[in-house]
């Protein structure tokens, strides 16, 4: 098996045994609709029919997908399947690139993200973010954590934001490692615990949903363990959806996988069944690491 | 659903798998010849070829273990999913089937041996030889399935078990028949009452074989008549 | 691939090896020549100018004993208008004649005039002016000498003969009889720091245009910084990238390339003829030196914020912070040591312009100190490129001088720069 199928699309040559047999395999993996249960009845965020352009290219065709109340959905799949842009339509991230269109309907609480009279702002307050590499601002500890609810105007006395900082980073599971240094640099923590200062700080502003994009590739096992064990932990207060390259991570941490292939959602199901028995042959060549 | 699985992308996992499969299939065809090896013995009263079937019994076992070993490798260096995770699942389930059967094949052979020392004249050897037939076909055709990963012949055989349970109990009414009639009889009838029931239990594994492949392919649990699950077959 | 065996492979190789290390020591040997080709000519620039400008530093003195006689003064009190008419020169002349009374002669005598400096008047109006008392009295004043007699007398030092220039024999038997009795001696000259320009070479001083520059300097700072930073944060941060924004950057790039003196006419066509802002005032100097300082402090200001990783844009828009908080909190903080020393090389350049400033009237002769920005100045190098065209002599050991103290401006800007990136900088 050294016919290799990872050719463009566009890739064409005159036909041959080796082409004819890779069109069919085409033909039979081609993408038309997801395959499982992209809907839940407790939907905290609901995704029609989302179309994502760069410029001319398509990153995003037609992707339906709910996300439930305390679920944590991890969405996985191959480098530039575009989950992650997915994911950041989900807080409108992506308005910063240019060239970035959006369709679709998508909505949080039955409210509208996309739509001209939306105000990012508030949006991102309710729909937190925790990036691939640990971010903190290279500020105290403290005032990473204060910073958002300084700039929303949610903790106006020195006392409330105490307490708000303290609170989250407890529930980061960080406060016994930072309380005698709060007035450190938080550039000067561990990777593990820089992003789980990152997770304080997108929780500070209590936020209902919380997107996480790769939040454990540039951490050592340990550190990604106890993110897990947080991700678990904060599941019972929020919604949250992470993208992951790691198969194991999605399926310790999420109720429901989401499977991408080059900008197709091929395949929501539980994360049991999606490691067991995928229903998408795509699905399942890759989480076994067959060939695309 | 195609199962390939020579198309990782790791070369050593495609040949960790196929070796793993290829092991099990060794174990399955020496328990098959066990247990042709055992009937024969039965047959033709050769406690030779008795004793020679419980020599290779210990080598079965050797072989379940390193099958045990190496899935467990599989498991801890690869992480398996999906088909490939049913797959090495599948075969360690299957191995513990196959040394039951190879157990079973043994206390036929032991059978053997007994009534061989007896000296009589065979009776009740009819229904050993035709329900020996049958879970050797199931036996053979159930690890033919799982080679194929052929789930329709898989349920055929799986189906098959009934018709060897409906043989072995009529076998036993007649046995009892007979016990009735010859009270003298009674020990070397047990004896004969103890193969069938070992033969059965061997037509038993082939059906767990036969769910295993049903549960490799379409990754649905159909043991203890969860036949259900397998919805769309 | 053919195949070659490990070891025919490593004999290969080490068969080339010394043939590599001759060509890395070649390639070393290459920068260190050419580092040293540029200390060279650096060492070579500064032994030069010390070697010349040193001399600046001190002045020669005269010591003449003087008479504050009312008669030769023409006053009989002395007060604010007195001071001005009276006649010091008399007094002076007289003390000359005193000290040398073999001299006759009308071209004789004004030789012997011209011993002290053309500014010895006003020392002694300075003395009496400060003592009133002395009307009347004698004392011994130290004047300072005319600049070719202290050019001879420096001269003295290197050789016996000396240099005498357009120093006369006679001048220079005065100047020994002088020295003999120890009425001659050498001062630090404070004179260079803290007068103006003038046409006599030991009054002249770089004040005027060191204030000059300075005030220049301001306005060319407070104009361009804010400026520079706020042109950059919109075309890093918020300008929409297309052709407009390339046209912008393709326009900055072309300016900073500009020659200056078109900035200079630019200047003179915008701001004096259009504008009627005052000539040779630091005022245009500032607003001249930003347009051409502006490019500069652009690009180097989006290059730090460029460099602010893109990660901590992300994670304060992930907070839901605005634009503007997200630059002011976080992005500019962090590109603040950049934008400075790119503003302070910037200033350095300006410190160092001097064609746009000829064109808009900064190389006018000024004597007074500025005291405003719209006050006519000169500025720093405009003054070096003023002495280095006058033709006495001594005024080359000034224009070294003046050379110098713009290199230590230049060194000191340059070195904070470089300090204030090294503590500011943080590395991500």
């Amino acid at each position: 098996m050294n016919t290799m199928t990872l050719d463009a699309p566009g890739y064409s040559e005159p036909a041959s045994p080796q082409t004819l047999e890779k069109e069919t395999v085409d033909t039979r993996t081609k993408v038309r609709e997801t395959v499982g249960t992209p809907f839940c009845d407790n939907a905290k965020l609901k995704m029609r029919n989302v179309n994502v352009f760069y410029n001319e290219t398509q990153a995003i065709h037609n992707v339906s997908l709910d996300i439930g109340r305390n679920e944590v959905v991890a969405m996985i799949g191959p480098s530039g399947c575009g989950k992650s842009t997915f994911l950041r339509c989900l807080n409108r991230m992506n308005d910063t690139i240019e060239g970035c269109r959006v369709e679709g309907d998508l909505t949080l609480d039955d409210e509208p993200i996309y739509g001209p009279k939306v105000d990012v702002v508030p949006l991102r307050a309710r729909v937190g973010m925790v990036f691939q590499k640990p971010n903190p601002f290279p500020k105290t500890i403290y005032e990473n954590v204060a910073y958002g609810p300084k700039i929303h105007g949610i903790g106006s006395r020195r006392a409330e934001l105490d307490e708000i900082v303290e609170n989250s980073l407890r529930r980061a599971g960080l406060w016994n490692e930072v309380k005698d240094r709060l007035d450190k640099p938080g550039t000067g923590l561990s990777g593990g615990q820089q992003q789980r200062l990152c997770i304080a700080r997108a929780i500070a502003v209590s936020p209902e949903v919380i997107l996480m994009d790769e939040p454990c590739s540039a951490l050592d096992p340990i550190a990604t363990a106890r993110i897990e064990e947080l991700i678990d932990e904060l599941r019972k207060n929020y919604t949250i959806a992470i993208v992951t390259h790691s198969m194991q991570q999605a399926a310790r941490v999420s109720q429901r996988t989401a499977y991408f292939h080059l900008g197709h959602l091929v395949e929501v199901n539980d994360t049991e069944t999606v490691f067991t028995n995928p229903e998408h042959e795509l699905t399942e060549a890759y989480i076994t690491g067959r060939f695309g | 659903m195609d199962m390939h699985f020579d198309q990782h992308i790791s070369r050593q996992f495609n040949e960790d798998l196929e070796s793993l499969k290829t092991e099990m299939l060794e174990m399955g065809g020496l328990v098959t010849s066990q247990v042709a090896d055992a009937v024969e013995a039965l047959a033709n009263a050769d406690s030779e070829q008795a004793e020679k079937v419980l020599r290779i019994e210990e080598e079965i076992d050797k072989r379940e273990m390193a099958i045990d070993e190496h899935a467990t490798l599989i498991i801890a260096k690869r992480q398996p999913a999906a088909s490939d995770l049913r797959m090495v699942m599948s075969v360690i389930r299957i191995a513990r089937d196959l040394e039951r059967v190879g157990d079973e094949a043994s206390k036929v052979a032991k059978m053997a041996i007994a009534l061989t020392d007896e000296g009589t004249a065979p009776r009740g050897y009819t229904e050993i030889r035709h329900i020996a037939n049958a879970v050797r076909k199931m036996l053979n055709d159930a690890l033919d399935a799982y080679t194929r990963f052929d789930v329709q012949a898989a349920m055929r055989t799986l189906a098959e078990d009934e018709q060897v349970d409906m043989d072995y109990r009529s076998a036993v009414r007649e046995m009892v028949t007979y016990m009735m009639e010859d009270p003298r009889s009674i020990s070397r009838v047990i004896n004969v009452l103890w193969t069938l029931r070992a033969l059965e239990r061997i037509g038993d594994h082939a059906k767990n074989i036969c769910e295993q492949v049903v549960y490799l392919v379409e990754g649905a649990d159909i043991r203890h008549g969860h036949e259900s699950n397998l919805k769309n077959t | 691939m053919s195949d070659l065996t490990q070891a025919q492979v490593r004999e290969r190789i080490a068969r080339r090896l010394a043939s590599r290390h001759r060509k890395e020591k070649l390639f070393r040997g290459l920068g260190i020549a050419s580092i040293a080709f540029g200390v060279m000519a650096v060492l070579l620039l500064f032994s030069d100018i010390i070697s010349k400008g040193s001399g600046a530093f001190v002045q020669t003195d005269v010591q003449l004993q003087v008479t504050y006689d009312p008669a030769l003064l023409g006053i009989d009190e002395v007060n604010a208008e007195t001071l001005i008419w009276a006649n010091f020169t008399a007094v002076i002349r007289e003390a000359l004649r005193a000290r040398f009374p073999e001299v006759s002669g009308r071209s004789e005598k004004r030789e012997l005039y011209s011993l002290v400096s053309s500014g010895a008047p006003f020392t002694l109006r300075e003395r009496l002016q400060a003592n009133p008392q002395l009307l009347g009295k004698t004392e011994k004043v130290w004047f300072a000498a005319d600049d070719d007699v202290d050019t001879f007398v420096k001269s003295l030092d290197d050789s016996a003969e000396g240099f005498r220039g357009r120093t006369s024999e006679q001048m220079a038997a005065w100047v020994q009889s002088l020295r003999a009795s120890g009425e001659l001696k050498k001062r630090f000259n404070t004179t260079f720091f803290t007068n103006g320009d003038s046409r006599e070479p030991e009054q002249a001083g770089i004040r005027a245009a060191l204030v000059g520059s300075l005030l220049t300097l301001m306005v060319t700072l407070a104009l361009s910084f804010p400026i520079g930073v706020a042109a950059a944060i919109y075309l890093e941060e918020y300008a929409p990238k297309n052709r407009w924004t390339d046209l912008i950057e393709v326009n900055i790039n072309n300016l900073a390339a500009v020659p200056s003196i078109v900035f200079g006419l630019l200047g003179l066509a915008i701001f004096i003829n259009f504008f009627e802002l005052p000539r040779s005032a630091p005022l245009v100097g500032g607003l001249v030196l930003t347009l051409m300082t502006l490019p500069t402090i652009i690009i180097s200001s989006r290059a730090a914020l460029k460099s602010v990783p893109p990660s901590i844009r992300e994670a304060a828009m992930g907070m839901g912070a605005s634009r503007m908080q997200v630059v002011l909190h976080h992005v500019l903080p962090l590109a603040m040591p950049g934008m400075l020393t790119g503003a302070i090389i910037g200033m350095a350049q300006a410190l160092g312009e001097t064609a746009p400033l000829l064109m808009i009237g900064m190389v006018a002769f000024i004597v007074d100190v500025p005291s405003g920005i719209t006050d006519p100045a000169t500025v720093l190098p405009v003054q070096i490129f003023l002495w280095a065209d006058s033709p006495e002599r001594a005024f080359v050991e000034r224009t070294s001088a003046a050379i110098m103290v713009l290199l230590s401006f230049l060194i000191v800007m340059n070195t904070s720069a470089v300090l204030l990136r090294k503590k500011l900088e943080r590395r991500w």
